[in-house]
C-alpha cells in the first residue's frame, strides 16, 4: 500500500476567494479522503432577526452575501410575505426577476472567471470579468448599488425602471449575447479547457440525489431540477425550460452554467417585453406570524429561507439554507480518486460561497 | 403560486421509519433546521426532504426536549453531517452518533449554544 | 455543437492587442457614476425634526440622534448606504447622493448641528401639535404605535386620548397614520 499522507489546503489558497479549509488524505498524488471545515468568518446573522424588526431585517438578509444578495432579499421578503398574505404587485414580480437574471447573469461571470483563474487562462479570466462590468453597470444605473442592490423590501420593490431604463438592459442583453459567443466557443471547444475539465469529478444522477446536491451540480448530472419552475414572481409567466447536462463531469457543469447565461438573456428579454404597468409595492400593515418554507432558485442552487414569525415586530427564527451547505458533501464525495493538481478547478465547479454558508 | 409544499408532524417512534422510507423512494435531504422554543426548554426539529420530479417538499416536523437524545441520520443520508453539526454546535441538540462528529468544532466559537434561547 | 478546436482564442487575443483598454484611468480620468448612485447620506438639517426614526431603522446603528442639542450624527464608516433612513424619514430631509466617503485611518463620527430657532416663531413646515377630533376618533391606538417618540396615549376602554407635548416632535406620522382622518396637525 502507498503511504499515506494529510496536506492541509486553506483556509488561505490562490483559487479560494473565500476561507474554507480542507484535509485532503493523499495515497500518492491521489486523493483517497477530505474532510471539510469551515467556520473563519462565521457572524451569527440567523440569531440578528430577534434583534431587528422584520422589515430592517431584509438590508441583513442581502448583506449575507455580496455575490447572492439580490436572492437573499427576495427569498426572505417572498416568505415574510407568503406568511402575512400579501400579494405582491405584478409589476415588483417583474422587475425581481429581472434583477434576479441579471445577478445570475454576473454571478455566472464570475464564476467563469474564476475558473479560467484556477486553469491558469489569464485572459479568459479576464475578458469574462470585462463582460460582467456591463451587467454591474446595469446594477448601478437602476438601483444606485453595484452588488448590494437594497431595493427589495416587505410588499414589492423600493425603486421603478423607467422605459429608457429598461430599453438600456435590453441593450446589454444583446451586447452581451455577441460578447459571449467568443467566450462560449473557447469554454466548450478548446483543446485545452477541455483537457482541464472532461472527465475530471463524475458524478452519476443517482449519487447526486444521494449526496443532496443542488443547482448547476445536480442538473449537470442530468436531473433536471430548477425550482423556477415552480413559478415565484414572475416565472410563471415566462417560458422557462431548466437546463442540463448529461455527463456529469466538470465540463459538464461549466456547460450547465454556460447554457444558463443565455437563458437568462432570453427570460431577461421576454420579463422586459411582458412588464406590466402599475405600483411598485403595497403598503404592509400588522405582523407575521406563521412559519414558511420558501424556495428560490439562486445562481449557485436551491436555497431554502425558512422564516417562524409570533405576531410581534421581531422574528423567532430565521433560517437560510444556501446552495453551497448542501454542495459540501458531494463536493467531499467528488475529490475522492481524483489527483491533487485537480482539487483547485473541482472545489470551483460546486462555486464555493463560504460567507452564504456561515452567515 | 402551487408551492407543493406541506410540514408534517411526526413522533419520535415513527421518525426512523420515515426517513428510511424517504430514502427508499429517493427523496433528496434538502435542510435540517432546529429552533429553540418554549424559551429553550423544547426544540423543534425540521428535516426536509424533496422530490425532484414533481417539485414536491415534504417538512418532517418533530419535537424533542432540551435533554433528550435524538438519533442522527447520516447512517441513512451522509450528506445530513454538516447542518446536524450547524444544530448541535449553535443550538445545542443533542443529536448522537454522527458520522465525522465535528464536537462542537465546526464553527469555532467560544460561547455554547449561542442560538439557544435563554429562559 | 461540441468539438475539439486549437486556437479559439486567438482572435480574441488579437483583437485585445489593438483595442483601448476596458478600464480607466482613474484618478487621473474621473468616474462617472451614475444618477441613483448610493454614495452617501446628506442631510438638510434645518428641516430635520429630530424624531430619531433613522436612528431606531439603521441596521446598522451608524447614526445617532439628540433631540435636546439638536444634534444628528453618522458614522461614514459604519453606514451600509440601504438607504432605509432615507425611506423612513417624514420629513424627507435625508438624501442619498453620489460619490463615496473618502479612506480615512480610523471611524469617526461627523456632527450637524441644528441651528438655533427664535422660540417665538412657530415652525411653518411642520404646521404645529396634533389635535384629535372627538367626534371623529375610533381610539383604534394606531396613532399611538406609529408614533416615534411614544408621546401619546389612547385607552381604548377609557376612550382617553393623551398627548404628551414635552415628547411630541411634531412629525405629522400620527395625523397621516390615522384611519378616520380624525388628527389634524394644529399650531
Amino acid at each position: 500500500m502507498a503511504k499515506r499522507s494529510i496536506v492541509p489546503f486553506g483556509p488561505q489558497h490562490p483559487v479560494l476567494p473565500e476561507p474554507v479549509h480542507l484535509d485532503l488524505v493523499l495515497e500518492d498524488e491521489t486523493v483517497v479522503g477530505a474532510i471539510p471545515s469551515i467556520g473563519f468568518i462565521h457572524r451569527g446573522l440567523e440569531k440578528l432577526v430577534e434583534k431587528k424588526d422584520f422589515k430592517q431585517y431584509v438590508y441583513i438578509a442581502e448583506r449575507v452575501c455580496g455575490i447572492c444578495s439580490v436572492g437573499h432579499g427576495m427569498g426572505y421578503c417572498e416568505s415574510v410575505e407568503h406568511i402575512m398574505g400579501v400579494e405582491v404587485p405584478a409589476r415588483a414580480d417583474y422587475l425581481r426577476t429581472i434583477w434576479m437574471e441579471l445577478s445570475r447573469l454576473h454571478s455566472h461571470l464570475l464564476w467563469l472567471g474564476l475558473l479560467a483563474d484556477a486553469m491558469g487562462f489569464e485572459s479568459l479570466f479576464m475578458d469574462s470579468w470585462r463582460i460582467r462590468e456591463k451587467v454591474l453597470s446595469m446594477f448601478e444605473k437602476t438601483t444606485g448599488s453595484r452588488l448590494i442592490l437594497s431595493v427589495t423590501c416587505v410588499g414589492g420593490v423600493l425603486k421603478d425602471m423607467d422605459s429608457s431604463m429598461l430599453k438600456e438592459i435590453l441593450y446589454t442583453v444583446e451586447e452581451l449575447r455577441k460578447d459571449m459567443k467568443p467566450i462560449i466557443d473557447t469554454f466548450l471547444n478548446d483543446y485545452t479547457v477541455q483537457s482541464r475539465l472532461k472527465g475530471l469529478g463524475v458524478m452519476t444522477r443517482e449519487q447526486a440525489i444521494a449526496a443532496g446536491a443542488v443547482g448547476p451540480m445536480l442538473r449537470g448530472s442530468g436531473e433536471p431540477y430548477d425550482v423556477r419552475a415552480l413559478g415565484y414572481a414572475a416565472y410563471k409567466d415566462l417560458t422557462f425550460e431548466p437546463v442540463i447536462a448529461t455527463s456529469g463531469d466538470a465540463y459538464a457543469r461549466c456547460e450547465v452554467r454556460l447554457k444558463e447565461i443565455l437563458q437568462s438573456l432570453d427570460l431577461l428579454r421576454e420579463a422586459i417585453e411582458k412588464i406590466p404597468e402599475g405600483p411598485i409595492s403595497i403598503p404592509v400593515k400588522g405582523n407575521p406570524s406563521g412559519e414558511y418554507f420558501m424556495r428560490i432558485e439562486q445562481p449557485r442552487g436551491e436555497a431554502i429561507y425558512y422564516v417562524k414569525g409570533n405576531g410581534t415586530k421581531f422574528l423567532d427564527r430565521f433560517r437560510l439554507r444556501t446552495p453551497t451547505t448542501s454542495n459540501i458533501p458531494p463536493m467531499v464525495d467528488m475529490l475522492k480518486g481524483c489527483q491533487l493538481a485537480d482539487v483547485p478547478v473541482l472545489i470551483l465547479t460546486i462555486d464555493p460561497c463560504v460567507s452564504c454558508t456561515e452567515r | 403560486m402551487d408551492d407543493r409544499n406541506e410540514i408534517r408532524k411526526i413522533t419520535m417512534a415513527e421518525f426512523f421509519p420515515i426517513i428510511v422510507r424517504m430514502k427508499e423512494e429517493n427523496w433528496r435531504l434538502v435542510q435540517i433546521c432546529a429552533v429553540s422554543v418554549d424559551d429553550g426548554k423544547r426544540y423543534e426539529m425540521s428535516y426536509s426532504f424533496c422530490n425532484d420530479e414533481d417539485y414536491h417538499m415534504i417538512t418532517l416536523r418533530i419535537e424533542i426536549d432540551e435533554n433528550e437524545e435524538i438519533a442522527s441520520i447520516t447512517q441513512l443520508y451522509p450528506c445530513a453531517f454538516i447542518q446536524e453539526n450547524e444544530a448541535a454546535e449553535l443550538f445545542g441538540v443533542k443529536i448522537v452518533h454522527i458520522n465525522m462528529d465535528y464536537q462542537n468544532k465546526l464553527y469555532r466559537i467560544d460561547t455554547e449554544a449561542p442560538f439557544k434561547k435563554k429562559g | 455543437m461540441e468539438k475539439t478546436k486549437i486556437f479559439t482564442y486567438a482572435g480574441t487575443v488579437l483583437k485585445n492587442l489593438f483595442r483601448k483598454p476596458a478600464t480607466i484611468q482613474y484618478p487621473f480620468q474621473p468616474a462617472d457614476y451614475p444618477e441613483r448612485m448610493r454614495g452617501h447620506i446628506e442631510i438638510d438639517i434645518e428641516d430635520c425634526i429630530s424624531c430619531g426614526l433613522c436612528m431606531r431603522a439603521c441596521p446598522s446603528s451608524a447614526l445617532k440622534v439628540d433631540r435636546k442639542a439638536g444634534t444628528w450624527e453618522i458614522n461614514r464608516f459604519d453606514c451600509v448606504q440601504c438607504g432605509y433612513c432615507v425611506s423612513v424619514c417624514p420629513k424627507k430631509c435625508l438624501m442619498m447622493k453620489k460619490g463615496y466617503t473618502a479612506p480615512e485611518t480610523g471611524k469617526s463620527w461627523e456632527t450637524y448641528k441644528k441651528p438655533e430657532q427664535p422660540k417665538t416663531e412657530p415652525s411653518a413646515a411642520a404646521g404645529g401639535k396634533p389635535a384629535m377630533d372627538p367626534e371623529k376618533c375610533v381610539y383604534c391606538t394606531l396613532c399611538a404605535k406609529k408614533c416615534p417618540q411614544g408621546a401619546i396615549e389612547v385607552d381604548r376602554k377609557e376612550k382617553t386620548w393623551k398627548l404628551d407635548s414635552e415628547k411630541c416632535v411634531e412629525c405629522g406620522l400620527c395625523a397621516s397614520s390615522c384611519p378616520k382622518k380624525a388628527i389634524e396637525m394644529k399650531g
